[in-house]
């Protein structure tokens, strides 16, 4: 009676699961990894998918996917269609942090692990994958300082709305802080931007560059967005290409400035990394491995509780890559920029990369 | 001319009507728009630096029938324009100095403050809040002074009114958005002032603070559970509160407002609220809301009846999710502002009309983003097929009024875009703007009951469809920044006659009446039904 009793419990198991566990021909069970994306028609996420599938595909694991169109209604209905159709982990990346919540209590109740990708679901059961927005600002911050070690720094800043705001600023100011202590960096300006909004970047540094009569020699725009915004207050005032400058994004227009010597640094974040460690690590967490016990992209396992929340979650944060002139190559030989479009305008004497 | 032009469209609707009887293909008739806002003489832009607002109000001052505007203005001067439309054809207005011409405006509504019969406007403004009163004649004059009214002088970008019982003046609730020119405008949300009669009944006693306020974009008096009392509903604007949430508060006569809690049932949520728009969409005879925002809009409905306002998010299951455009390409979410529920095809399903349009340059957010009109479906679901109609415009789009600005059944659209200019469109069925063909049965209705309240506002009205109740809450609020006081409208597909009741705001209903469709009718408490020819102005 008893091991009939026990066979049926793993039946429903594998109605949930899928496949695999009740047939003994196989000796582990399928992995099929679900990928709930919010919004798969934006460029980007191509290039995500395409990594993710050839990790997969390494490992030996499906991949299943629903694309949410950008309607977090619709991204809810998505994750219970992947967990009806077999997945036994969860990719999300979520449309809305908030309102995706019912979806990762059923994930929770199918004990079907979840991998918050990209961007933050503040709940302990998610696995949090994204790059290390503190070690973006510390970029920023090294690359600005070496060519700008003393002077007056404005900061161009993120929307706080947005926790990704406050992690890059907090990196930036870990780096200038004993320099600003020292007496060497002043800080003469600081504006936070409503929705990272490019012309609000404008108006703002255009504001913050009268205040101070244009003496400025560095400005920690927190995005390349907001610095297209500072560059064309920059330009209005003949100053474009004399201060230093940060971004971050790989935004082609910030890319084609660090080139032409208008941008100190743009931050890039290769998403074909992000996309492999989420592959490896959902087969990782589909194996039975303790979440805190997973590897990937060169990062262990550590505890993020940096949301607004303070929740803790296991996380692996991946470095980002600091562009400047010196290294444009590598955004070139990764095929994310075309070379026209990096090297538009640029003196190919000055920069062996456009020759 | 213009007399062989309305005859003309006569016989051609009299004709599209007997074509389309019995067909089935009526219900989801896509109705045509014509663009006239040139021809209208309409010329009006919303400039500034307002993220938010750009509202009209839409209401008959000359007294013909037709709805005259206000639109509002940010950094220019609001604009007046007499409606001279002739019935049936095409959309004609005339600039005229009314009174209401202030900079800063951001948003308007109109309502009959002091009960003397002539409309009144509330102006919400990047400033102080200003009450106009009508004087007739489409002549306003400023009376804060005149009715103890202290206008708020913070940014007024919400507004709704009821009736309390035993109270000839309206309470006034007031909503209100961030610090203005703060260079850190988060969590700065100041506060909603709701604004009863002063002791003695006459004028505004000082206004109320609706603490936690959380940057309020739309208000409604909506009797949500047909309690007899209404209560405000506020949608609120994420972005720039910390923690806060949508909102409930209970507004009892003599008692001071008090928040609706998640242990009465109410449920959190949090969304960038720009707009509620409300109709009995489910026919239970409560309303069901839709709240515009960023990406996903909502559509609430009860959840387990009037006990408690527990509310179940509903639009993805009827297709008004709405969240990115559906025309145009862009694949970034969609940013939606006024909402109103009407039937713009008169076939007796109620449709939903959208604005939408980019904050300003929002990376995140469509670029290119139309408006919007969502169909009604027999099964209740809706279609959206702005584009179809040829409403998809891709400014950067606020606040609306859907009326009828031409007396013929068929509901126009005018909206007010952000940095650019107004628009206006006609309505003309299932033909073209030479041959406006009328797609199904109307019935225009306008309430009026003697003394306080003289437009019932609170009352509910049903209209008998086949073996539906049409059933409409008489309200002043909602929208974005935008708000009509007039006829009523009901689609009534192939109906050549109907019954009406009403509800009046004390709670007591009429008898079923019988009346014949396609017509304007205003219904006095006191002496009953009257037919309202509406008269063309005179062309200048």
């Amino acid at each position: 009676m008893k091991p009939f009793l026990k066979a049926a419990a793993l039946a429903a198991t594998v109605a949930v699961v899928g496949l695999g566990l009740f047939q003994p021909a196989l000796a582990q069970k399928k992995i099929i990894v679900g990928v709930s994306w919010s919004n798969f028609q934006e460029e980007r996420w191509k290039t995500d998918e395409a990594a993710i599938k050839a990790a997969l595909a390494a490992g030996g694991a499906e991949y299943v996917s629903a694309d949410a169109q950008s309607s977090s209604e619709k991204q809810l209905n998505d994750v219970t269609n992947l967990i009806a159709k077999g997945a036994n982990v969860l990719i999300i990346l979520a449309q809305d942090k908030d309102a995706i919540a019912p979806a990762i209590a059923a994930a929770k109740a199918a004990k079907i692990p979840v991998i918050a990708y990209d961007r933050l679901i503040e709940n302990p059961y998610a696995f949090y994958l994204t790059f290390n927005n503190v070690e973006v600002g510390r970029i920023m911050g090294r690359e600005v300082l070496k060519v700008r070690p003393s002077g007056n720094y404005i900061f161009v800043r993120g929307d706080p709305k947005d926790t990704n705001a406050q992690f890059v600023y907090d990196g930036q100011r870990e780096i200038l802080d004993p320099s600003i202590k020292a007496g060497k960096i002043k800080i003469v300006g600081e504006q936070a931007t409503d929705n990272w909004a490019p012309d609000v970047a404008q108006r703002n540094t255009e504001q913050m560059l009268t205040r101070v009569g244009n003496k400025v020699d560095a400005v920690m725009s927190s995005n390349d967005g907001m610095a297209t915004g500072a560059a064309a207050a920059l330009d209005a005032v003949g100053l474009l290409g004399k201060v230093a400058m940060s971004g971050q994004d790989g935004d082609f227009a910030a890319l084609n400035r660090v080139a032409l010597g208008q941008q100190t640094v743009s931050v890039w974040k290769d998403s074909r990394a992000l996309g492999k460690a989420a592959g490896e690590i959902a087969i990782e967490l589909a194996k039975g491995v303790a979440p805190t016990a997973i590897q990937a992209g060169g990062e262990k396992a550590s505890i993020f509780d940096g949301g607004p929340n303070k929740v803790k979650m296991n996380s692996i944060l991946l470095k980002p890559v600091g562009i400047t002139q010196a290294n444009l190559n590598l955004v070139l030989d990764a095929g994310w920029i075309k070379k026209d479009v990096l090297c538009k305008g640029v003196d190919a004497t000055k920069v062996p990369v456009c020759k | 001319m213009i007399l062989l032009m309305t005859t003309l469209w006569k016989s051609c609707s009299a004709l599209g009507l007997l074509a389309m009887l019995g067909s089935l293909a009526l219900a989801q008739a896509i109705p045509h728009f014509v663009e006239e806002t040139a021809s209208s003489g309409l010329n009006s832009r919303y400039d500034g630096d307002y993220v938010v607002g750009g509202g009209v109000a839409a209401f008959d001052c000359s007294g013909n029938g037709l709805p005259d505007l206000l639109l509002s203005g940010g950094d220019n001067k609001a604009k007046f324009y007499r409606n001279l439309s002739s019935i049936g054809g095409p959309i004609r207005f005339q600039e005229e100095t009314s009174g209401l011409e202030l900079t800063q405006v951001s948003g308007a509504y109109p309502i009959d403050i002091d009960g003397d019969g002539i409309t009144d406007l509330i102006l919400l403004r990047a400033g102080e809040t200003v009450l106009m009163r009508g004087l007739g004649n489409c002549k306003f004059v400023r009376a804060n002074e005149t009715w103890g009214f202290q206008g708020s002088k913070n940014w007024s970008t919400a507004f709704s009114a009821t009736w309390e019982h035993g109270q000839n003046w309206p309470t006034l609730a007031v909503g209100t958005y961030y610090k203005r020119g703060s260079s850190f405008p988060w969590g700065s949300c100041t506060d909603n002032l709701l604004y009863r009669p002063a002791a003695g009944g006459q004028g505004f006693a000082a206004p109320i603070p609706l603490k936690p306020s959380y940057c309020a974009l739309s208000m409604l008096f909506s009797d949500w559970n047909r309690s007899g009392t209404p209560s405000l509903r506020i949608s609120n604007d994420r972005q720039y509160y910390w923690g806060g949430e949508e909102q409930l508060w209970q507004v009892s006569p003599g008692q001071p407002p008090h928040l609706y809690t998640e242990a009465q049932g109410w449920k959190r949520l949090q969304i960038w609220g720009m707009g509620i728009a409300s109709y009995d969409l489910m026919g239970s005879g409560y309303p069901t809301y839709f709240l515009s925002s960023m990406g996903d809009n909502k559509l609430q409905t009860l959840q387990s009846g009037p006990s408690e306002p527990t509310y179940s998010d509903i639009a993805f299951k009827h297709g008004v999710t709405a969240h990115r455009p559906y025309t145009g390409g862009d694949v970034h979410i969609s940013t939606a502002w006024h909402a109103q529920f009407e039937d713009l095809n008169n076939d007796g399903l109620i449709d939903l009309f959208i604005t939408k349009g980019n904050v300003g340059s929002m990376r995140d957010a469509a670029s290119k983003d139309p408006n919007d009109l969502l169909l009604g479906q027999p099964n209740g679901s809706f279609l959206e097929v702005g584009d179809k109609a040829g409403l998809a415009s891709f400014l950067r789009g606020r606040g609306a009024a859907v009326v009828d600005l031409n007396g013929d059944g068929l509901l126009d659209v005018v909206v007010i875009n952000r940095m650019d200019k107004a628009q206006v469109w006609r309505n003309v069925g299932a033909g073209s703007a030479e041959y406006p063909q009328a797609m199904g049965h109307w019935l225009g209705v306008r309430l009026q009951q003697a003394g306080a309240n003289r437009d019932a506002i609170g009352s509910w009205i049903e209209v008998q469809l086949d073996k539906r109740v049409l059933r409409r809450e008489l309200t002043i609020g909602g929208g974005h920044a935008s708000g009509s006081l007039g006829f009523v409208h009901f689609g009534l597909g192939s109906a050549e006659s109907t019954k009406l009741r009403v509800q009046w705001p004390d709670g007591v209903w009429s008898g079923w009446q019988d009346l014949k469709t396609d017509q304007y009718v205003v219904i006095s408490r006191e002496s009953g039904i009257q037919p309202f020819k509406i008269e063309a102005a005179k062309q200048p």
